[in-house]
């Protein structure tokens, strides 16, 4: 549970990720998706309850759990005055990984920026700075990505990237991906959660659902 | 901010100069207002690009310590007072003060050294404390200037011990020792308060 102020931001939600699987949390605006993912990642603790990520228990294990997430939020949380290159550099270093230059190759090289890596991230487009973003978090080779509206600001090209690099990830990997695309979050999940005012109304495996037929079903969930 | 510094000083030098023929037994006080003040700037900035470029969420999940950031930002704050001190005394010197020796030019580098320790450990306590908070520009100064107060006193006294024209060693020596008792006092705190500053 969190709580700000009076306001119940995240409240009664039980939920349990296996590895490989991918979890689409879906929900109005102020449900407390973001609320769940920044708690998920360290960034707020919770006022009740408990919270686990492989293994580790938060806050308690707050750094070593760290090492083993990769958030995106709404913004690439990139330097905008050092090129990408020394953006992710500097994220090797904090994150420990080894091979550092080799990986920040491989990072750039599979987001389509290894052509601009030496541009400071002030001269890239917003797709592109969320592409970076992207690569910052699978940097380190996380075992469970949380990602807060990842699609936002990417174009048609950056978000079949982006599908890519998730379908490719999600085998090894758990992820979150918070979205307010309906269809693509049935797509790309194995299972769904839908919050509304901070309370799980719905949390089961997707199954061979179809996404235009599931929304029907969001849309009078969160009514 | 030296240029805030150099400018700061000739503020003092044209309010004064013209008035007071030997300025050199304000100089002490010269010195630390002009850096109190600069100190203030460099420490409201000094989570400017986390903050204004949104990175402040990459660096906060990354796998590191709290309290690896906060003496980070702390060793940045002291570098920078650095800086701008050596440019500043050198000034102090030009402007204000007649006829020291470069001894008493190297003991005020040791209540540099030894000053800067406590106002970096609190700046960067306080502006960690202030980075979540509203008003924050506000609330910065108006928490790190009185907090501050004792170093600026001490530091101030220790430089016009030396440079005012008494040359007072052993009172010198007594506001050296307030200025690492007061770093490690505020170290103290730091350590036991850091896991909390970055909290929501």
């Amino acid at each position: 549970m969190k709580r700000f102020g009076e306001r119940r931001a995240v409240d009664r939600v039980d939920v349990c990720l296996d590895e490989g699987e991918c979890l689409a949390v879906l929900g109005p605006n102020g449900a407390g998706k973001s609320t769940l993912l920044r708690m998920l990642a360290t960034l707020l603790r919770p006022d009740a309850g408990e919270l686990s990520v492989c293994g580790r228990r938060l806050p308690d294990e707050a750094v070593r759990a760290r090492a083993l997430i990769g958030y995106l939020g709404h913004d690439p949380m990139v330097y905008l005055d050092l090129t990408a290159r020394q953006n992710l550099e500097l994220y090797a270093d904090l994150y420990g990984v080894p091979d550092a230059r080799e990986r920040v190759d491989d990072a750039l090289d599979r987001v389509g920026l290894l052509a601009r890596s030496f541009d400071l991230v002030r001269t890239f487009s917003r797709g592109m700075a969320q592409r970076l973003g992207l690569a910052r978090v699978l940097l380190h080779e996380p075992r469970l990505l949380l990602l807060d509206e990842p699609y936002a600001g990417l174009d048609a090209a950056g978000a079949h990237l982006l599908d890519a690099v998730l379908a490719d990830a999600s085998r090894a990997r758990g992820v979150v991906i918070v979205t307010h695309e309906v269809e693509r979050g049935v797509a790309l999940a194995g299972r769904l959660l839908v919050l509304r005012a901070g309370r799980a109304v719905l949390s089961e495996p997707t199954g061979p659902i179809d996404g235009a037929a599931f929304r029907t079903r969001y849309e009078e969930l969160v009514a | 901010m030296v240029l805030f510094a150099i400018l700061a000083m000739l503020i003092f030098q044209f309010a004064f100069g013209s008035r007071l023929g030997d300025l050199t037994p304000f100089a002490g006080g010269i010195l630390w207002a002009t850096l109190a003040l600069t100190a203030v700037l460099g420490v409201g900035r000094s989570w400017v690009p986390e903050r204004e470029q949104r990175v402040l969420d990459g660096i906060l999940t990354a796998p590191v310590p709290r309290l690896v950031l906060l003496v980070s930002k702390a060793g940045a704050i002291y570098a920078y007072l650095l800086a701008v001190e050596i440019v500043a005394v050198p000034l102090l010197t030009l402007f204000f003060v007649r006829g020291q020796a470069p001894v008493d030019v190297a003991l005020v580098a040791v209540v540099c050294l030894l000053a800067n320790v406590g106002i970096a450990i609190l700046g960067s306590l306080l502006a960690c404390l202030a980075l979540f908070a509203r008003a924050r520009e506000l609330l910065l100064p108006v928490l790190f200037l009185p907090s501050m107060l004792p170093v600026v006193i001490a530091a101030a006294g220790a430089t016009h011990a030396v440079l005012g024209g008494t040359n007072d060693l052993a009172e010198y020596r007594g506001y050296c020792l307030f200025l690492a008792v007061y770093a490690v006092i505020f170290g103290l705190v730091a350590y036991a308060t850091y896991d909390h500053v970055f909290d929501d």
